[in-house]
């Protein structure tokens, strides 16, 4: 099996307060920030490096995982790491975070797709940092293929996927023929939610994704990594989605001390007009 | 002026890698257990096997024999890193990756490392170094163990004492005199007449376990020294620069982590009405800190640059070690006055890492080794002008 894994580095959750705004609200203030890949993609990874092999036996690929991202130089980071943790080779599309939108991102996917020729395109169900939520929604109708979004759990098999879902009130199974583009939710990365056709059903996974280790490192350094000129794969750079301002959310008032339930009641009324 | 910055912990892109890896480990897998293996005074022996797994044992062993091939730098970033949680689990891998592995390899050859390498590289057999003794420790060479051909080989006789991994480990290097010449050995536990005592207990790193072996007329093949008869004081003082170095590398794990722990409780404690960030009195204890850490890591890491199989550098290791290990103590200190009586408490972690913070001042070399050891390397080079 070949899978694409498409990569998003983001501004690191940890240091969320480090983001800046400048006075003008035009823009965001990316200087000084530390990069990560986003979690969500980082489980897509570790669901394709699942998905082609014996999970008694990680060292060895049975098929090819390909990792892709957008962005400039300093982002070919998070794709060395992606090899290290077990990709084949990567892919960066040459391209300035500014000038990208979740439009042109599966547009550009779409050609890279029709390249590639991946059975499945996996991806994290959304980016931490814009939250958008569309990149594989718009994939998927562009290409044409069938769509799970948010996977908990996927098994292979013969020319399909099983994928489950949680949502609301219980788990939704869904059977996606091949090819198909699929997007995870965190659960994916449990120790019993992937299984290829390889590896046995008794096997268990660590939990969460699975660290590079040294000599994998060093042979990343090895692997292929290419660079791709955005309009290469979408003459078309013009962007849907365009940006106003930005501001950062209101700071929190201080709370006040009522006397009694009486006034409580009358403030949740009158004032906070909850109730 | 160029966009690249230098990067002092990261020198290049394969360190940066690996402290990324190592830092993963530590928050996923090292940070959870730290606390309970500190209670129980017990090595966590699946973890340090789990190191094995992500290639850190054979840190500085070349490529071709089954390593990592990387440098000095690597192993002060590995311990660094490792620090900051857990400096006895830390302790622990030092003595086997550092005093047994590093130390193995260049001394060794090839038949010796097709006989033991894999199986520590792998972390299947875990190995601890003897060379302190009940009454010689930083006076090295008043060591009494000795060594008398017979046979085919050698017949040790003597007592190893505060031997970290000794409690855990299946196989040591050993140094004991052959005709008053200190030789280096490779023992394995199950030899008969040696036995280990009982599991030393200590104030800190407790994470790493501490006992003494006996060595009753243990006979040992010659195939097992390592290097040459008489050879031994050349390996140990070259893998002394090494184990100095990372121990230097703790004390700044140490520091950073009590610095941060400190900063954030000053950040949201209050008293008197006001921030204690505030007092003058806490400003000083962050303060001096943070210049004592930085130090510390400008001389640790600069001189990490120059240590190296083929390098020696005893006056730079010497130097930071003498002078992280108190920064190291100190900075956990301080961030146990911050946090006053909540410091005092496990549940902020500085008292543990202060309690681990101090063997750092008197394991690989005391202060005071230090302090001699570099006034004589100074002297020696003013009369040499």
């Amino acid at each position: 099996m070949k899978i694409l894994v498409a990569l998003k580095r983001v501004a690191d959750p940890d240091n969320a307060n480090k983001v800046k705004i400048p006075a003008s609200g035009e823009k965001i203030d990316t200087t000084g920030l530390e990069w990560k890949p986003n979690p969500f993609d980082e489980y897509a990874l570790e669901a394709a490096l699942r998905l082609t092999e014996n999970g008694t036996q990680p060292k060895v690929r049975a098929g090819e995982v390909v990792v892709v991202t957008f962005g400039p130089k300093e982002t070919e980071t998070t794709l060395r790491a992606a090899l290290a943790t077990g990709a084949d080779r990567a892919i960066r599309v040459d391209a300035s975070d500014d000038k990208l939108d979740g439009d042109l991102v599966a547009r550009a996917l779409k050609a890279l797709v029709e390249k590639e020729k991946p059975d499945v395109v996996l991806m994290g169900k959304q980016a931490v940092d814009g939250d958008s939520n569309q990149v594989g929604q718009i994939l998927a109708e562009l290409l044409d293929w069938p769509m799970a979004t948010f996977a908990a759990t996927i098994r292979e098999e013969a020319g399909a996927l099983l994928v489950g879902r949680e949502v609301d009130g219980g788990v939704s199974t869904l059977r996606v023929k091949l090819p198909a583009v699929v997007t995870v939710d965190l659960r994916i990365v449990a120790p019993t939610s992937v299984y290829s056709t390889k590896t046995p059903s008794t096997h268990k996974y660590n939990d969460g994704v699975r660290f590079a280790a040294l000599p994998a490192i060093m042979a990343a350094k090895k692997k292929p990594l290419v660079e791709v000129k955005l309009a290469d794969l979408a003459p078309d750079q013009a962007l849907k989605v365009s940006y106003h301002g930005f501001a950062a959310p209101p700071a929190r008032k201080a709370g006040i001390k009522v006397k009694d339930v009486s006034e409580l009641v009358s403030k949740l009324k009158n004032e906070a007009k909850v109730l | 002026m160029s966009d690249v910055v230098f990067d002092l912990e990261n020198p290049t892109e394969d360190h940066r890698m690996l402290r990324q890896m190592v830092r993963n480990f530590v928050r996923d897998v090292v940070e959870p257990q730290a606390e309970e293996h500190d209670r129980t005074g017990t090595l966590n022996v699946p973890l340090l096997k789990q190191a094995g797994e992500l290639g850190l044992l054979g840190l500085t062993v070349p490529e071709k024999d089954g390593g990592a091939g990387m440098d000095a730098v690597s192993a002060v970033i590995v311990h660094h890193e490792l620090s900051k949680s857990d400096p006895g689990f830390c302790l622990a891998y030092l003595a086997h990756a550092m005093l047994f592995v590093n130390n193995f390899y260049y001394a060794s050859n090839e038949a010796q490392r097709e006989r033991w390498l894999s199986k520590v590289i792998s972390g299947e057999w875990i190995g601890a170094m003897g060379m302190t003794e009940p009454s010689s420790g930083t006076d090295v060479l008043g060591m009494r163990t000795v060594a008398r051909r017979e046979g085919e080989g050698f017949v040790l006789k003597g007592h190893k004492a505060l031997i970290t991994n000794a409690v855990d480990a299946d196989v040591f290097i050993v140094y004991a005199k052959v005709d008053g010449d200190v030789t280096t050995f490779v023992v394995e536990r199950s030899a008969p007449g040696f036995s280990v005592g009982k599991k030393t207990e200590k104030m800190g790193m407790r994470a790493s376990t501490l006992s003494e072996f006996m060595l009753d007329d243990v006979f040992v093949p010659a195939e097992n020294v390592l290097g040459t008869v008489g050879g031994g004081v050349r390996n140990m003082m070259r893998n002394l620069e090494i184990e100095r170095l990372t121990l230097a590398a703790m004390s700044l794990g140490i520091a950073d982590r009590c610095l941060d722990i400190m900063v954030r409780y000053a950040a949201e404690r209050t008293s008197f009405g006001k921030s204690i960030a505030e007092h003058g009195q806490i400003q000083r204890y962050i303060g001096e800190s943070f210049a004592k850490t930085e130090a510390a890591r400008a001389l640790v890491y600069s001189v990490a640059r120059d240590v190296g199989p083929a390098k020696r550098n005893r006056i730079g290791t010497d130097a930071a070690k003498l002078f992280a290990a108190p920064v190291g103590k100190e900075v956990a200190d301080n961030a146990m006055q911050v946090l006053g009586g909540w410091g005092y408490c496990s549940e902020y972690k500085v008292e543990r890492f202060l309690r681990d913070a101090k063997l750092l001042e008197i394991g690989g070399g005391t202060l005071e080794s230090h302090q001699k050891n570099l006034t004589k390397e100074l002297l020696r080079k003013v009369k040499q002008d």
